[in-house]
């Protein structure tokens, strides 16, 4: 049961010419027992974060402590922590059974052969691979690989548990299948977690709280509809939600009332309260999520609209990822009913002033999406 | 590929060539590729069969010209006399004439199962030192880095290519002055540090292309760089290492030169023993022969037993689904 924080922490990569900051300046905190997942594009940093909490790489600059206690000079096999690493690495030479022991067998600890045995057997069960345990890993399957790398890292009851990328083998529905899983299995050991992947929809689902890097950058860290609702700036907006957020150019300008965004397409008023003071008279972008978007017909109004043809349309089932051509730009949108239109169509698409995102001439957030925060997780 | 029945279709005929496309051009190029294959064969194999032929022919027919290419009166006298005189030199034939009642007396005294024990006892000796010394110093040099590592790497290079004999008068010097001379231990020193430098070149190439997840997984498993070496690295590199101690072995069971120079007749390994047959024109070729088919038995067998190792894939899935 660990707390973890990372301050200030950065990491360099090479020297002179070839200097490369994989991750700059990162700062945040894990509670005890909390799940934390890193997200990002490739050679956001994230894994560089992860392996310097593990111990595998040396932070240049700032600090990792768990439970306040500075580890950065701790080496790795003598910090207690687990990992699960994206290509599962196994002992290819040894059964499951000794792959699961190994690390238990080679700690310091007061446990007997048979409590070892003991342990071994539990992980095997919760992992539902007790079947397996004489075989090798070359005889698994890909799932069962990944669940044998999960069974070595639980096993060992570590301070803090690390998983780099651990679906990203996976095919699809495994993947699904194994997510639900690996969230149940933290829920129940209780071990502190942190966790990358790319997929951001792997961060939403399975996420106490998300924090999300670029450029080796921490760009946001919050509950998953926190950042959702609440992005920090345009590119946490686009890179959480599926599929991706709809942007447009405008101005923002003081008007009477409030202020004003303007663009070819559109205009649209916030009232005073909805901004922060003194943001008139820039550049900036307003935000809509593809299914915040609904089809307009007839004479039906909208806060906003806007209007295209039909170009893109994706059916999902129930409903279909839509795309139209406008004088802005694509705009995605996520409707039902799709079955009524064709390629060509005119298809107005509306939505309404609280579900708006509005960010400024930086891409930073002035004003989020209208939701209704749960009610253990208020401000996190 | 399935021999074709008949004509290829002409749709199908990619290649210009008739030879390609037309069965009689087939056949004739799979025959000219079958008979250069069978020629190569034959040069290679030529001298392994006259070897067999000739330990198999009596000192008679040896001599005679033109050579006989099957032995018109097979003998295995050679066999017979490297065998009596290796128990006569050893001073155990007593023992075997007691046991089995028969009469040992050899006009050579020459101990060939005493030269392959020698043999068998250095070439070990110098790959478990090869292998031992070899992978350690490849691991290091391919796990970290440290100012002089491509020296180190261009050093052993470099003594791969040196010919041995070029040092024989500073190494003869070198033995006399550490009192090796004549000594197994010497011989094996010396062979292990010829053969170690490509040890440590093969096993570096094989530590490189290490999955370095595994090796991250050993120091997440709480192992030290050491715990690390024995429990995962060893075991997985296995086919290399035995890899390596084949050649070690083979390079100490062939060596002539050094063997002949540094040690006395009683403690020689196989080539300078063999080399004592040679003797002018009362060379008896039949036991030569023998002698030397005698003594590829030991390695063909060890060959034999460790090949399955190549074919096997250790590392097969242990990375990637």
């Amino acid at each position: 049961m660990t707390r973890v924080n990372v301050s200030g922490l950065t990491k360099v990569f090479g020297g002179g010419e070839q200097e490369v900051v994989a991750v700059d300046d990162v700062n945040f905190e894990v509670e005890d027992g909390e799940f934390i997942v890193l997200v990002g594009p490739s050679g956001c940093g994230k894994t560089t974060t992860l392996r310097m909490i593990g111990g595998l790489e040396t932070p240049s600059e700032g600090s990792i402590e768990f439970d306040g206690t500075r580890v950065n000079d701790v080496k790795a096999r003598n910090r207690d922590v687990a990992m699960v690493f994206q290509d599962f690495a196994l002992y290819p030479h040894m059964t499951v059974e000794s792959n699961l022991g190994f690390g238990l067998r080679r700690e310091e600890n007061d446990l007997s052969a048979e409590a070892m045995t003991e342990r071994i057997r539990e992980a095997a069960e919760m992992l539902e691979i007790e079947d397996l345990l004489d075989k090798r890993p070359a005889e698994l399957s890909g799932g069962q690989k990944q669940r044998v790398a999960l069974g070595r890292a639980i096993v060992r009851e570590p301070r803090v548990f690390l998983l780099d990328e651990p679906l990203a083998n996976l095919d699809a529905n495994l993947r699904k299948t194994m997510r639900t899983e690996i969230d149940a299995l933290q829920t129940e050991v209780g071990i502190t977690s942190l966790y990358v992947t790319h997929n951001q929809e792997e961060a939403m689902t399975m996420a106490d709280r998300i924090a999300i890097l670029d450029g080796g950058e921490l760009q946001q860290i919050g509950a998953p509809e926190v950042v959702f609702n609440e992005p920090a700036n345009t590119f946490v907006a686009t890179f959480i939600g599926s599929p991706n957020i709809n942007l447009f150019d405008g101005t923002l300008e003081a008007s009477e009332s409030g202020y004003q965004f303007e663009n070819a397409a559109f205009s649209m008023e916030f009232p005073t309260g909805d901004l922060p003071e003194n943001t008139g008279g820039q550049d900036s972008q307003i935000g809509a999520r593809p299914q915040d978007l609904r089809p307009l017909h007839g004479d039906e109004t909208a806060d906003v609209s806007i209007s295209g043809t039909v170009d893109l349309i994706e059916p999902l089932g129930t409903d279909a990822i839509v795309r139209i051509q406008t004088g802005e730009g694509p705009v995605t949108a996520m409707i039902d009913g799709y079955e009524r239109l064709d390629h060509g169509d005119e298809l107005k698409l509306g939505i309404e002033r609280e579900e708006i995102y509005l960010f400024d001439a930086a891409g930073d957030l002035l004003k989020p999406r209208h939701y209704e925060a749960a009610a253990d997780e208020v401000a996190a | 590929m399935a021999t074709d029945t008949s004509e290829t279709p002409a749709e199908f005929r990619r290649n210009e060539s008739w030879l390609f496309d037309s069965r009689v051009g087939n056949l004739l190029r799979q025959g000219g590729l079958v008979i250069t294959g069978l020629l190569i064969g034959i040069f290679l194999l030529f001298p392994l069969y006259w070897m067999i032929v000739t330990a198999l022919k009596t000192t008679a027919e040896i001599q005679q010209i033109p050579p006989t290419v099957f032995p018109v009166d097979p003998s295995i006298t050679g066999f017979v006399t490297v065998i009596e005189s290796s128990l006569q030199t050893a001073g155990i034939d007593t023992f075997f004439e007691n046991l089995l009642g028969v009469e040992i007396s050899s006009a050579i005294d020459i101990n060939v199962l005493g030269n392959i024990y020698n043999s068998l006892f250095v070439a070990v000796g110098a790959g478990i030192i090869a292998v031992l010394f070899g992978s350690v110093a490849a691991y290091i040099l391919s796990q970290r880095d440290f100012w002089g590592k491509n020296g180190i790497m261009a050093v052993l290079l470099a003594s791969l290519m040196f010919p041995g004999t070029a040092i024989m008068v500073p190494e003869w010097e070198l033995f006399s002055t550490l009192g090796l001379y004549n000594s197994k231990l010497g011989i094996i020193l010396l062979y292990g540090a010829m053969t170690a430098p490509f040890v440590v070149w093969l096993m570096k190439g094989f530590f490189d292309d290490f999955p370095t997840s595994i090796i991250d997984a050993a120091k997440i498993d709480q192992c030290t760089p050491f715990e690390t070496f024995r429990y995962v690295l060893v075991p997985m590199a296995r086919n290399s290492l035995i890899a390596s101690f084949i050649f070690a072995f083979l390079l100490a069971w062939n060596e002539l030169v050094f063997a002949l120079t540094l040690l006395n007749q009683e403690n020689f390994t196989v080539p300078p023993g063999l080399l004592t047959f040679v003797q002018g024109f009362n060379t008896q070729w039949n036991v030569v022969a023998a002698a030397s088919i005698i003594i590829s038995i030991p390695v063909l067998i060890g060959l034999a037993y460790i090949q399955r190792y190549f074919v096997q894939g250790l590392t097969g899935g242990a990375v990637k689904g």
